[in-house]
C-alpha cells in the first residue's frame, strides 16, 4: 500500500489516510464502529454480509465499506437512519433462520451475532415463521457442527483455503439451503480448529469441549504454545484447577498468529489434567526394583547425596546434566547455572534434535519473524516441512505468496505440500540438502552438488540468481536435515547475499518450542548421543529434566541401566523414567510462570492458568531447591521473575529484559543475538565438501506428497494422552466412523498400532 | 476453492473415499478428453463431465466424483460444492425418465398445474417422488424457456409444448 | 406459436421460415457472412467498434448497455488473452427469443461472434448455454464444425490471418449464470456466484483476462450493423435505443410467440390487441410484466390509451422497463397476489445464497406469500413484505435480489385489491 497520503471525511470530519487504504479499516481506526460479519483483515474479500454499509457522496445506493478502498476527497457518512435500517435490517435476515437458544448453544456469550443483536436492541420478532432445520453433526472428533447457525460469512473457508491450503470446507448447495460442509461430511483435513475459532456464531464448535462450560466461567490466561518452535500466542480456559480448552478469539489474545492455532496447540492441551501425570516424587530404591512414592524432602535429599557419591568417586564430569527444550528458559537457565557453577561438569546439554549452536555462532544477519515472512518479497526454503512441523510458519510463506506476491523457492527431497504455492520446486535426492547448501556458500561446487543431489546446475543457478535479483526482504528458511557444517554456512549466506534494497533475513525450523531458548541459555552444550554415549566412560550419573528422545535413546536403552544414578523429571512416565532412580513430578505450562524462545527470537511469556497439579512442582523450583540441598542458594527465592531478572543480566542477548517488558503479547520483543559478522567459512566449506562427496549417487526421489498430518497426527509422550489423537494417528477417519459422535468415537482400541514419540511432537 | 483464478494449484494428494473411482470406455474417455481440450483450465469442463458422468452413472455416486476429482485433480470437496449448487446435477439417484413440469408464471396461468396433477395421477406419484420401478421421476421446475407454447414439460433433455392431457397421456405412453 | 416481425423488415428473423435455416448453404445464400467478409477485407478492429457504437445497440440480455461502448472498455495494450462469452443462459421467466435464434439461425449467432472477436482480438470464445437446452448446444456444435469445415472457425479464417475459437459450454441449472460474473464463475467451473464489480470484467473476467460478455440476440444484431451499416441500423429503430427487438410474448394472448418490432414501436396496446390477436376468450387484460419477470408490473389502464412506446426509454415512462423483452400477458382470471407469489418462489429458488438480504429476504418473503395462501395473512403484511423488499432492493451483492423485490413492490402498489383479498380475512 502507498503511503501517499489524501483526505477523506468521515462523519463530517477530516482525514488524511493513506490512499487505497481499506475504508472499513479506516472508519474502525478513526473510531467510527461499523459492523460486519464476512469481513476479515487479510482473507479473500467476500462483501455478501452486508453489514458494513456506508453512504459514500456521489455514489448510487449504499456501499459496502469492506469493499471500497479510499481515494481523494471521499465523502463518507457511516451513521444515519438509512444506514441504522439497513443494517438492522441485515440482522433481522441473519436472526430469521437462526435458532434463538442462545442459552444451550456453545458460542453464547462470545458471538458476534449475539452481541451485535443485543447492540442494536428492539430487534422485535418479526420473523414468525417456521425456521429452516438442519440437523447438528460432527464433521471431525475435533469439529461439531450445527448448520442451522450459520450466517454464511465463509470465513471457515477461506481460513481453510488461504490459511491451511487444504481447502478441506465448502459451501454447498444454494439460496437458503446453502450449507458449509465438506463431501460425505467428513472433514478430511490437519483438524485446525482454525475454523471454529473465526467462526463467528456456534456454527463451527470445539467437539471437546462441547456442553462443558460456559466461555464466561472460564479464566482467560494468556500464554505461549509448547508444542512447536513457531511460538504461537493462545488463551488458556481455565476453570477450578482444570484446563478446560485453548483459544486464540482475538477477543482474549492478540499474538503474532492472530486467531491462528494449529491442531496440538488447540486440542492436544487434556495431557494437562490426565490422570497419568506423575503424582508424587518416586524413589527406586535399589536398581530392578519399584518406584515407590516418596516425599519432596526425602527425594531432594536422595538425589544430593546420590550426585555427592558419583562426584566423588568419579569426578565432576562423571555428573551429566541434560534439559529438554520443552521448558522454559527459567528452567533451562537454572539447569545450566546448577551445572556449570555448582558442579562444574563438562556434560550438559539438551535433548533436541538437532544443535542451533553452529547455526547462531555464525549468525551474520537477523532472524525473520512471522510478520517478515509475511510481507518478504522471496522465500527461500530448503528441507523441513514448516506445514507439519512450524505450522504458523507454514501459514505466513502460503499468504505471503498467494496475499502478497512473494516468489517462493522449496528445495526438498520430498514434493511437500507447500510447493503447491512454490514458483520454483528444486526436487532433489534424498539427504542431499547439504549439496545445495554447498553449492549457495561456496564457488564452483555446482557441478558436485547437482550431481549428488540429482538436479541441474541450472536449477542452482536459478536459486542464486533469485537470491541474487530479488528486491525487498529475502527470507531463508531451512529445516534440521542439513549438518552442522551447513548451518553454519546458512548462517552466513546475509553476508553473501544481502545488498542494497535487499536484507537476508534467516528463519530457522528448530522442532521445539524452546530450542531457541535452550541455546540462549547456554544448555546446547553436549549432544543428547554423545552423552548417551559417554555413559559407563565418563558419565555415571545423569539428571535429566525431561526425557530423551526415543530417536536418540533407541539402542541406548540398557546404557541408561549402566548409569549408578538417574534422576528424571517429568509429567509423565517415558522411556527414560523406566530407568530412573528417582523422578520428580514436574508442573507442565499451565502451571507455571516463564518464558519460551521461538524461532523469531521473540522471548515471549508463559504464564500460569492453574497451580501445579498434586504434589507437581516447576522444573526450576526443583533445581534450585537441588542446589540448595548441595548447599548453594540460587537466590531466587521461588519466584520466576528472580529467575528471569538475573536471565536478563548474565545472557547477553536478552540483557535488560525484565517480564514487565514482555507484557504485551501485541509486541512481542526479540532477543539480540550477536551478529558474527563475515566471518572465514573455508574450514566448514571443505568439510561440508567432502561429506557432500561421500554422499552416495542419486536413486530414486521421493514423489509422494505426504498426506496432511503425517507429522501432527503422530503419537507423542503428550498427543498420547489425548484420545482424539489417537482416532487420527492412522490417518483421518473415514466418513463412516464419524456419524456419531467424538464421544463415543474416543473409547480408543487399546492395541491399536500407535507411532512412538517423534521430534516436533 | 476461494474465488480469485489464479489461486487454483493442481491437488497434491490423492483422495481416498475408500471406494474406488468409476471407469469408462475409452469412447467416453475421448469425450470428455474433447471437452477438456476446450478450456485452457481443467476445471472449467467440470460441469460438462459432470452431465457425462450423470449420463454414464445415473447420477454422481461416490465413484463418480471420486473420477471427476481425480481427472480435474480438485478435492472431493470441490466436486461436492459445484454439484450441490446447479439444480441439474443429482446426487442421489433419479427415474430413467425425469418429467420436469414447468411451473413459472407464463405455464402457471397456461395450466401447468393441471399438467402436474394429471401426471401425479397417472404415476401415482406427488412432485418430487420416483416411481417405485425406478422409471419415472416427476419434478415441477423453474420457467424452461417455452413460455410462448405453454404448459410444458421436459422429459429429460427434450421439450414437450403446447400440452393437453390428451397429449400427456400419448407421450408417457410412447415411452418405453 | 407465432414467429413474426411486426411494423418493420424481418431483420434477425430474416432467415427463420426457411427450410433448412440452420444450415450454412441456407444462411450464405441469403446474405450469411458476408459481414465478416466485409470485416476481414480491411475493417479495422476500431472500424468494427466504431460502427457497433453509431448503430446505437443496447444490449439485450436485460441490462440495454450500449454494447459498443462495452467492447471500447476492453483494454487494448493488455498482453492477455482476451474472451468473448455469449450468454445464451435465457432463464428470465418469460423469455425465448435467444432459442429460437440459436435453433433457426446458429450461424448468425457464429458470425456475430466471430466479428465481435476480431473486433477485440479474442481468438477464443465461447457460447454459454442453459442446461436445459441441450439440444440447442448440439444445433450449435453441428454449425460450429459445420462452419469449421468452410475455414470460417478456427486458423485463418477466409484466408485471413484472423483466427478463432468457438466453443459451447453449458450450464446445470441455475437463473444466476445469466448474471455476467457468475456466468464467467461457472465457466471457470467454481459455483455459480456473481463477482465483486469492479474490476468489470472488460478488465478482468474470464481467468482473469479481459472479457466481453453479450447476448444471443445483441451479437446476432451484428452481422447486419455491419452488412447495413451503423447509422442504417440505428435509424431502424430511435436515436437512443437502434435497430430491432424480439419480444418474446407469453400468457394470456391469441398469438403468443417471438415478435420482432423496431424499437420505439407504438403502441403496447395495438401490439397486444391486434398484432398478438389480444385476450382469449374474449377475457380482459388486466397486467402485463413486458420486460421478464424482474421488471414492475402493469396495470391495463396504464397501457390502453396511454401510447406506450415500446423501448427503452417508452416503457420506463410508463412505469415499467424493456428488460429482457420477456412480455407476459394476464388477463382478469389471474390472481396478482398469486402470480407474485409464484415469481417470488422463483427468485428463492434461484438465489445463490451469497449475500444475506436476498438469500434470507426471499426465503422469508417466500414464507409469508405461503402463510397467506394458506389463509393466514394479516393485514400488516403488505407492509411487512414492502419493508423486507426496501431491506433486499439496492442491497444485495447483485441485482438478483433488486429482481426480487420490484415485482413484489409494483404489484402491491398497483394491486392492493388482490393483496388485500387475502390479508384482511385471508382467502378462506
Ligand atoms: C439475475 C440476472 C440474470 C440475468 N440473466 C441473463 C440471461 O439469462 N441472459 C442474458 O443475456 N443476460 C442476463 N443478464 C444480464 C447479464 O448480466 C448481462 O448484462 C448481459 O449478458 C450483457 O449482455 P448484453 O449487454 O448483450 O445484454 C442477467 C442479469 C442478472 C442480474
Ligand atoms: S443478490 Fe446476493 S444472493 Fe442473490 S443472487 Fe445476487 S449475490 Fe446471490
Ligand atoms: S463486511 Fe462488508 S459485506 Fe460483509
Amino acid at each position: 500500500m502507498s503511503t501517499e497520503l489524501i483526505n477523506i471525511t468521515i462523519n463530517g470530519k477530516p482525514f488524511e489516510v493513506p490512499k487505497n487504504s481499506r475504508l472499513i479499516d479506516v472508519c474502525r481506526d478513526k473510531g467510527f464502529d461499523i459492523p460486519s460479519f464476512c469481513y476479515y483483515s487479510d482473507l479473500a474479500l467476500q462483501a455478501s454480509c452486508r453489514m458494513c454499509l456506508v453512504r459514500i457522496e456521489k455514489m448510487p445506493k449504499l456501499q459496502t465499506s469492506c469493499t471500497i478502498t479510499c481515494t481523494d476527497g471521499m465523502v463518507v457518512t457511516t451513521q444515519s437512519e438509512e444506514i441504522e435500517k439497513a443494517q438492522r435490517g441485515m440482522t433481522e435476515f441473519l436472526l430469521a433462520n437462526h435458532p434463538l437458544d442462545c442459552p444451550v448453544c456453545d458460542r453464547g456469550g462470545e458471538c458476534e451475532l449475539q452481541e451485535m443483536t443485543f447492540e442494536w436492541g428492539g430487534l422485535e420478532e418479526r420473523f414468525t415463521e417456521q425456521k429452516n432445520y438442519a440437523a447438528e453433526r460432527y464433521l471431525s472428533p475435533m469439529v461439531a457442527n450445527d448448520p442451522q447457525r450459520c450466517i454464511l460469512c465463509k470465513r471457515c473457508t477461506r481460513v481453510c483455503d488461504e490459511w491451511m491450503g487444504e481447502d478441506a470446507i465448502e459451501a454447498g448447495g444454494r439460496g437458503a439451503h446453502t450449507v458449509i460442509g465438506t463431501y460425505l461430511g467428513w472433514l478430511d483435513c490437519s483438524q485446525c480448529g482454525n475454523c471454529i475459532e473465526v467462526c463467528p456464531t456456534g456454527t463451527l464448535l470445539d467437539a471437546t469441549y462441547r456442553h462443558q462450560t460456559r466461555p464466561w466461567e472460564l479464566a482467560q490466561t494468556i500464554s505461549t504454545c509448547n508444542f512447536c518452535s513457531d511460538g504461537c500466542q493462545m488463551s488458556l480456559g481455565s476453570r477450578g484447577g482444570v484446563l478446560m480448552r485453548v483459544v486464540a478469539r482475538d477477543r482474549y489474545v492478540n499474538g503474532i498468529n492472530g486467531e491462528f492455532l494449529c491442531v496440538k496447540g488447540r486440542f492436544a492441551h487434556p495431557f494437562v489434567n490426565h490422570e497419568d501425570r506423575i503424582k508424587t516424587p518416586l524413589i527406586r530404591y535399589k536398581k530392578g526394583g519399584k518406584l515407590i512414592p516418596a516425599t519432596w524432602d526425602d527425594a531432594i535429599k536422595h538425589v544430593a547425596q546420590n550426585l555427592d557419591v558419583v562426584a566423588d568417586k568419579y569426578g565432576r564430569d562423571a555428573v551429566g546434566i541434560v534439559g529438554s527444550p520443552r521448558l522454559t528458559n527459567e528452567a533451562l537457565y537454572t539447569l545450566q547455572k546448577f551445572a556449570t557453577e555448582l558442579v562444574g561438569t563438562e556434560n550438559y546439554g539438551t535433548t533436541d534434535a538437532y544443535s542451533l549452536k553452529p547455526f547462531f555462532d555464525n549468525l551474520t544477519g537477523q532472524l525473520a519473524t512471522h510478520k517478515d515472512i509475511r510481507y518478504a518479497g522471496t522465500i527461500l526454503l530448503i528441507g523441513g516441512e514448516p506445514e507439519e512441523l512450524q505450522p504458523l510458519t507454514g501459514r505466513q510463506i502460503r499468504q505471503a505468496v498467494r496475499n502478497g506476491g512473494a516468489k517462493l523457492i522449496i528445495v526438498n527431497a520430498v514434493p511437500i505440500r507447500l510447493r503447491e504455492q512454490a514458483s520454483l520446486f528444486v526436487h532433489i535426492a534424498p539427504g542431499s540438502e547439504d549439496a545445495v547448501a554447498l553449492a549457495l556458500s561456496g564457488e564452483g561446487d555446482d557441478e558436485l552438488a547437482g550431481k549428488k543431489a540429482g538436479i541441474s546446475t541450472q536449477q542452482l543457478d536459478a536459486i542464486r540468481q533469485a537470491l541474487n535479483s530479488a528486491q525487498g526482504d529475502v527470507v531463508v528458511a531451512f529445516g534440521g536435515e542439513l549438518s552442522d557444517d551447513a548451518q553454519a554456512l546458512m548462517a552466513q549466506l546475509p553476508a553473501r547475499f544481502a545488498a542494497d534494497g535487499r536484507r537476508i533475513l534467516l528463519h530457522p525450523l528448530p522442532l521445539f518450542n524452546n530450542s531457541v531458548g535452550a541455546y540462549d541459555m547456554g544448555m546446547d552444550n553436549r549432544r543428547p548421543v554423545d552423552m548417551l554415549n559417554s555413559i559407563g566412560e565418563t558419565v555415571h550419573a545423569l539428571y535429566v529434566a525431561g526425557s530423551f528422545l526415543p530417536e536418540h535413546l533407541h539402542g541406548h536403552e540398557e546404557t541408561l541401566e549402566k548409569l549408578e544414578f538417574l534422576v528424571v523429571q517429568e509429567l509423565f512416565e517415558s522411556e527414560t523414567t523406566k530407568y530412573a532412580d528417582v523422578v520428580l513430578p514436574v508442573a507442565s505450562y499451565a502451571e507455571v510462570d516463564g518464558t519460551f524462545t521461538n524461532n523469531d527470537g521473540f522471548v515471549q511469556r508463559v504464564r500460569q492458568s492453574i497451580s501445579p497439579l498434586n504434589q507437581a512442582k516447576p522444573d526450576w523450583v526443583i533445581t534450585a531447591q537441588l542446589a540448595q540441598e548441595l548447599g548453594v542458594d540460587f537466590g531466587f527465592n521461588l519466584s520466576s521473575s528472580a529467575v528471569f531478572r538475573e536471565i536478563g543480566e548474565k545472557v547477553k542477548a536478552y540483557n535488560g529484559m525484565r517480564y514487565p517488558l514482555l507484557k504485551d503479547e501485541q509486541h512481542p520483543i526479540q532477543a539480540k543475538h550477536a551478529l558474527a559478522g563475515s566471518s572465514d567459512t573455508s574450514g566448514q566449506l571443505s568439510r561440508l565438501r567432502e561429506s557432500v562427496e561421500q554422499l552416495s549417487e542419486p536413486g530414486d526421489k521421493i514423489n509422494k506428497t505426504p498426506e496432511v498430518g503425517h507429522e501432527l497426527f503422530k503419537i507423542g509422550n503428550l498427543t498420547d494422552k489425548v484420545p482424539q489423537f489417537h482416532l487420527l494417528a492412522g490417518g483421518n477417519p473415514r466418513p463412516d466412523t464419524t456419524r456419531i459422535s467424538p464421544l463415543y468415537q474416543i473409547t480408543v482400541d487399546a492395541n491399536m498400532e500407535r507411532e512412538t514419540m517423534v521430534a516436533g511432537d | 476453492m476461494s474465488t480469485t483464478l489464479t489461486q487454483i494449484k493442481p491437488l497434491s494428494q490423492p483422495v481416498d473415499l475408500g471406494v474406488e473411482a468409476a471407469t469408462f470406455s475409452a469412447q467416453v474417455e475421448a469425450e470428455i478428453d474433447r471437452h477438456l481440450a476446450k478450456y485452457p483450465v481443467m476445471r472449467s469442463a467440470i460441469l460438462p463431465l459432470m452431465f457425462i458422468v450423470q449420463r454414464e452413472r445415473g447420477y454422481l455416486d461416490p465413484p463418480g466424483v471420486l473420477y471427476l476429482a481425480n481427472r480435474l485433480s480438485l478435492r472431493v470437496t470441490d466436486i461436492w460444492e459445484v454439484a450441490t449448487f446447479y439444480s441439474m446435477i443429482n446426487t442421489s439417484p433419479v427415474g430413467k425418465y425425469h418429467i420436469q413440469v414447468c411451473k413459472t408464471l407464463s405455464c402457471k396461468i397456461r395450466g401447468a398445474g393441471k399438467i402436474t396433477e394429471h401426471c401425479s395421477n397417472k404415476l401415482g406419484i406427488k412432485p418430487g417422488e420416483t416411481t417405485a420401478d425406478g422409471r419415472f421421476t416427476l419434478s415441477e421446475v423453474e420457467c424452461l424457456g417455452s413460455c410462448g407454447t405453454a404448459p410444458m414439460f421436459q422429459i429429460n433433455f427434450d421439450y414437450h409444448e403446447d400440452l393437453t392431457p390428451e397429449k400427456v397421456d400419448q407421450i408417457l405412453g410412447s415411452l418405453a | 406459436m407465432r414467429i413474426e416481425a411486426i411494423g418493420c423488415e424481418p431483420l434477425q428473423l430474416r432467415r427463420v421460415h426457411l427450410e433448412n435455416s440452420r444450415s450454412l448453404d441456407v444462411y450464405r445464400k441469403n446474405g450469411g457472412y458476408e459481414a465478416l467478409k466485409k470485416v476481414l477485407d480491411g475493417m479495422s478492429p476500431d472500424d468494427v467498434i466504431s460502427e457497433v457504437k453509431k448503430s446505437a445497440l443496447r444490449g439485450r440480455g436485460g441490462a440495454g448497455f450500449p454494447t459498443g461502448m462495452k467492447w471500447s472498455f476492453v483494454p487494448k495494450d493488455s498482453p492477455k488473452a482476451k474472451y468473448v462469452v455469449c450468454n445464451a443462459d435465457e432463464s428470465e421467466p418469460g423469455t425465448f427469443k435467444d432459442r429460437y435464434l440459436m435453433e433457426r439461425d446458429p450461424h448468425m449467432l457464429i458470425e456475430g461472434m466471430l466479428i465481435a472477436a476480431y473486433a477485440l482480438s479474442s481468438k477464443l470464445t465461447y457460447i454459454y448455454t442453459r442446461g436445459e437446452y441441450r439440444y440447442l448446444i448440439d444445433i450449435m456444435d453441428v454449425a460450429i464444425e459445420e462452419a469449421r469445415a468452410a475455414g470460417l472457425v478456427g486458423n485463418n479464417i477466409l484466408g485471413s490471418n484472423f483466427s478463432c475459437e468457438v466453443h459451447t459450454h453449458t450450464g446445470a441449472g441455475a437463473y444466476i449464470c445469466g448474471e455476467e460474473t457468475a456466468l464467467l464463475s461457472s465457466l471457470e467451473g467454481m459455483r455459480g456466484h456473481p463477482r465483486m464489480k469492479p474490476p468489470f470484467p472488460a478488465v478482468s473476467g474470464l481467468y482473469a483476462s479481459p472479457t466481453v460478455v453479450n447476448n444471443v440476440e445483441t451479437l446476432t444484431a451484428v452481422p447486419d450493423i455491419i452488412r447495413m451499416g451503423g447509422e442504417a441500423y440505428q435509424k431502424l429503430g430511435t436515436e437512443k435505443s437502434g435497430g430491432t427487438k424480439l419480444w418474446s410474448v407469453s400468457g394470456h394472448v391469441n398469438l403468443p410467440g417471438v415478435y420482432e418490432l423496431p424499437m420505439g414501436y407504438d403502441d403496447m396496446e395495438k401490439f397486444i390487441m391486434e398484432d398478438c390477436q389480444g385476450i382469449p376468450n374474449g377475457k380482459k387484460l388486466k397486467a402485463v410484466i413486458p420486460g421478464g419477470s424482474s421488471v414492475y408490473i402493469m396495470r391495463a389502464d396504464q397501457i390502453f390509451g396511454k401510447d406506450v412506446r415500446m423501448d427503452y426509454e417508452g416503457l420506463v415512462a410508463a412505469g415499467s422497463s424493456v428488460g429482457s423483452g420477456g412480455f407476459i400477458v394476464m388477463d382478469e382470471t389471474v390472481d396478482i397476489f398469486e402470480s407474485t407469489k409464484n415469481l417470488t418462489e422463483f427468485y428463492k429458488h434461484e438465489s445463490c445464497g451469497w449475500c444475506t438480504p436476498c438469500r434470507e429476504g426471499t426465503d422469508w418473503l417466500v414464507k409469508v406469500f405461503k402463510r397467506i395462501a394458506n389463509g393466514d395473512g394479516r393485514p400488516e403484511d403488505a407492509q411487512l413484505m414492502l419493508d423486507l423488499c426496501d431491506n433486499i432492493e439496492g442491497k444485495s451483492f447483485c441485482p438478483l435480489g433488486d429482481a426480487a423485490a420490484w415485482p413484489i413492490q409494483s404489484a402491491i402498489k398497483r394491486f392492493p385489491e388482490d393483496f388485500r383479498k387475502h390479508l384482511s380475512n385471508g382467502n378462506n
